[in-house]
């Protein structure tokens, strides 16, 4: 049985001298699909701007708004209630030669190649090979998401925004979008299409109704193997009722939460916060 | 294509015989013409497009020769003096390796027969509404892909493949409004498409200045046969930019958007838009509120509906594209999104443009339009397939190698000319990145008399035609422009390469109605565009300049 969960996103940026001129994009509304539904959503800023809402490329709800009286502060705020299902199943119908195939290849191009953040690497390509072997498609993302789970230490501050793939491993630290990136080489070296996904995680398992957690912005993977599934690489469970997920892409530049630019001076991103409250 | 006709065409001096309705190949020389059809010049094999290989004049090239031929050398250099410093004189140059030159300007236009433009034109238009449905298609539902027409690949690896422009539909549907379709002539005498040019095709401008100069030094030429105007291109393009406006904008307000005067092709987008009576702005001043284009005028803000940008995708918005540009319009794709602005040509055109996908337009012409292409392309063998690739590596000598992303003539390799040490660096290249070149065979472009010292000689020519759509139906401007390789042999006719151009005639029909001929009997000034003096025309001109342009950023990229 799946959980409703209530997600309060705040976010956005303290400028040093007033800006006049600020043009931005969030990424902060969750989609309804076959195991998420969203209740409600909206997108709200101080100072109030006329927000304007399309469907990008990927299909993830963008909300862009400009503001043009000057400001010293801009603060977004995301509120979500979405209800969420459990755990689904790996898919196991597609085989190797399958996936080998032209018309799997060239249908999931986008999704097999590799990106600035997804960077080929030699000895991850290796890696990838040793942990294919023997197993189905499956089974052999599975394997990808325990390698990185094992190769890489959960550190917020040693990574950035900017940090690719093959950086994080070589600190072998990181936070969720490095987590996500790394297996999604190790994925797309093996010839399984794969992507990323931005969300949130509620973080306690045991999370009572009517109690609210700080959570986190979360990213995890997504791979096809006959089918779309999710895992989650950084806490190595599956996709089930805590995640909520926002956004698909190639890899965090298809996702980026907020993004914008200004005129004025120099900008510190605000503190950002997820409360997440389980309703149901 | 041996040629029987004794290597020298004698020179006579003027001679009645010349009007005789059967053409006179040998006594049909003059002392211009000497040597014209040496049979080791190097252009031996290519369609000279004034003579027959026999060394007859062609027939639509007939009252041209007969009005050139008796020129005597002396006046011709004053005539070719003349068109330099009408150039000089308007401040029309170009840039060739940051130096300023005169544009050159050959004194022999090029001739189109009425019949040969009119296939031309077909298929000039049934190229450009096959790529209008073929960008319509990508950027929306990608149903060729889904039909497996082509390879979904073929497009997501596209450089200028933009998916910020997914989902936005212009009102009218048009996103091709001018384009321009590069031909060359081959051995046979065939019109094959070169490549495609949907982003911002340059040098329209040249071809009204070319003409406007040329009758100006030239009158009597003119005075001989029924030229097509090509003045009122901008009328056209104003026409079109005006229905690309939202329905419900009665009146829309259109500007030229240039990156600034120190663009090579300023001086294009000033006349265009003077001659459009449209206002010409820089990215600063633009701005978006609320996903609404606003100009500042001195009167306070205006809202723009159309905006004819000459600054290429990457820097028109910073927001979507390079966050660093300052030319562009922070937010116009949102605005252009929301149906506010609509953006001429439009975002991500540039998959239209590439060499790969240029190999598939006959496939696109068969499935949007159900039709058979009436202008074939140049043969093409693709890197990206096995077999193909192997074939270009296999004779990469006798191959002409391109990037799939290069124009402006850079980034070309010559197989027959280059070394060995070239061809195994460029085979390394390719098979680093197969999707990143094409090959095609060596055409031999066709050749047309050009002034060289005091003496007419072949010279190798393509040719550019410009055609708008408007919407409801796609203008082919008469002719376009000529550019002509200098250098002797050259086959590379970019300005940017040491190339000059010719003015265009496109012949009018036999019937068609007097209103459509260049200097008819309403006299000289029919062919002057309305405006100012020409001393306020800007600086640079260069034909390459966009091409340049886009392929510095995809450099960088």
């Amino acid at each position: 049985m799946g959980w409703r969960i209530r997600v309060v996103h705040e976010t956005g940026y303290r400028y040093a001298a007033p800006v006049h001129e600020s043009y931005n994009e969030v990424r902060l509304t969750p989609r309804s699909d076959n195991r998420q539904n969203v209740i409600v959503s909206r997108v709200e800023t101080v100072p109030p701007t006329r927000s304007y809402r399309y469907a990008d490329y990927w299909g993830t709800t963008v909300t862009a708004f400009d503001l043009h009286a000057p400001h010293t502060e801009l603060a977004v705020t995301a509120t979500s209630v979405v209800e969420t299902a459990d755990a689904l199943a790996p898919a196991r119908s597609a085989t190797w030669e399958e996936l080998a195939s032209e018309p799997i290849r060239d249908r999931f191009t986008e999704t097999l190649e590799f990106t600035d953040y997804v960077v080929r690497n030699r000895d991850l390509s290796r890696a990838a090979k040793a942990l294919k072997r023997g197993k189905d498609p499956a089974d052999a993302v599975l394997a990808a998401c325990r390698w990185v789970r094992e190769h890489l230490t959960y550190q917020a501050g040693t990574t950035g925004v900017h940090t690719n793939a093959v950086e994080a491993w070589e600190t072998r630290k990181g936070v969720c979008q490095d987590f996500a990136h790394l297996t999604l080489l190790l994925v797309r070296e093996m010839g399984v299409p794969a992507r990323y996904v931005s969300g949130y995680l509620l973080p306690r398992a045991e999370t009572e109704i009517r109690q609210t957690v700080t959570g986190e912005s979360h990213a995890w993977i997504e791979a096809w193997t006959g089918g779309w599934w999710g895992y989650d690489p950084t806490n190595d469970i599956e996709i089930g009722h805590r995640h909520v997920w926002v956004a698909v892409g190639r890899d965090y530049s298809d996702v980026p939460p907020l993004k914008g630019i200004y005129s004025g001076g120099t900008a510190a991103a605000l503190d950002v916060s997820v409360d997440m409250t389980r309703l149901a | 294509m041996t040629d029987a006709h004794p290597g020298k065409i004698r020179p006579v001096t003027r001679a009645p015989e010349r009007r005789r309705p059967e053409p006179a190949p040998t006594g049909d020389g003059s002392a211009l013409f000497d040597g014209y059809l040496e049979p080791d010049r190097p252009y031996a094999g290519a369609f000279d497009e004034m003579f027959h290989a026999d060394g007859r004049v062609r027939s639509h090239y007939r009252a041209l020769h007969d009005a050139i031929a008796p020129t005597a050398a002396a006046d011709l250099a004053v005539r070719s003096e003349a068109l330099d410093r009408a150039y000089v004189d308007q401040g029309i140059t170009f840039s060739l390796s940051g130096q300023e030159r005169p544009f050159p300007l050959d004194i022999v236009p090029r001739v189109i027969s009425a019949a040969e433009w009119s296939r031309l034109q077909k298929g000039i238009v049934q190229r450009v509404q096959a790529l209008e449905a073929f960008l319509a298609d990508i950027y929306g539902d990608a149903e060729i892909v889904r039909d497996e027409v082509l390879p979904r690949r073929l497009i997501t690896s596209c450089e200028h493949y933009h998916r910020a422009a997914h989902g936005l539909n212009p009102p009218n549907g048009v996103r091709i409004h001018v384009a321009g379709i590069d031909l060359v002539r081959d051995e046979g005498g065939t019109f094959r498409v070169l490549e495609d040019n949907l982003r911002n095709p340059s040098g329209v401008s040249y071809v009204m200045e070319n003409r406007r100069t040329m009758a100006r030094v030239f009158p009597d030429l003119f005075s001989r046969q029924r030229v097509r105007a090509v003045g009122d291109y901008s009328t056209h393009l104003l026409r079109a930019l005006r229905s690309a406006a939202a329905a419900n904008e009665a009146d829309p307000t259109v500007v030229v958007l240039t990156p600034g005067v120190f663009n090579s092709a300023y001086f294009e987008h000033s006349l265009l838009a003077r001659q459009m009576g449209v206002e010409l702005v820089e990215g600063r001043d633009l701005f978006c509120r609320d996903n609404v284009v606003y100009m500042r005028t001195t009167e306070g803000e205006q809202q723009v509906d159309v905006i004819y940008r000459r600054i290429d995708d990457e820097f028109l918005d910073p927001l979507q594209f390079n966050p660093r540009s300052v030319l562009g319009v922070a937010g116009v794709l949102n605005a252009a999104r929301a149906g506010n602005v609509v953006i001429a040509n439009a975002v991500g055109n540039g998959v239209g443009d590439d060499k790969l996908v240029y190999t598939y337009v006959p496939e696109m012409i068969s499935y949007y339009l159900g039709e058979k292409p009436l202008l074939p392309n140049v043969d093409t063998f693709r890197c990206w397939l096995d077999d193909e690739c192997a074939h270009v590596l296999d004779r990469l000598d006798e191959l002409v190698l391109k990037p799939v992303e290069g124009s402006g003539g850079y980034g070309i390799l010559f197989g027959p000319n280059a070394s060995r040490t070239q061809l195994a660096a460029a085979r390394k290249e390719i098979r680093a990145d197969p999707r990143g070149w094409i090959a095609q065979p060596v055409v031999q472009l066709s050749t047309v008399p050009t002034k060289v010292d005091d003496r007419l000689v072949p010279r190798h020519v393509d040719l550019r035609p410009f055609a708008v759509n408007d919407g409801d139906g796609v203008f082919v401007l008469p002719g376009g422009l000529t550019r002509v390789a200098l250098p002797k042999g050259s086959l590379v006719v970019n300005s940017s390469q040491g190339g000059g151009s010719k003015d265009t005639w496109v012949l009018a029909a036999q019937r068609s109605p007097e209103a459509e001929r260049e200097l008819g009997q309403r006299g000289l000034a029919v062919a002057s565009p309305a405006g100012s003096p020409a001393a306020e025309h800007g600086p640079e001109l260069t034909i390459g300049q966009q091409q340049q342009q886009q392929q510095q950023q995809g450099g960088d990229a």
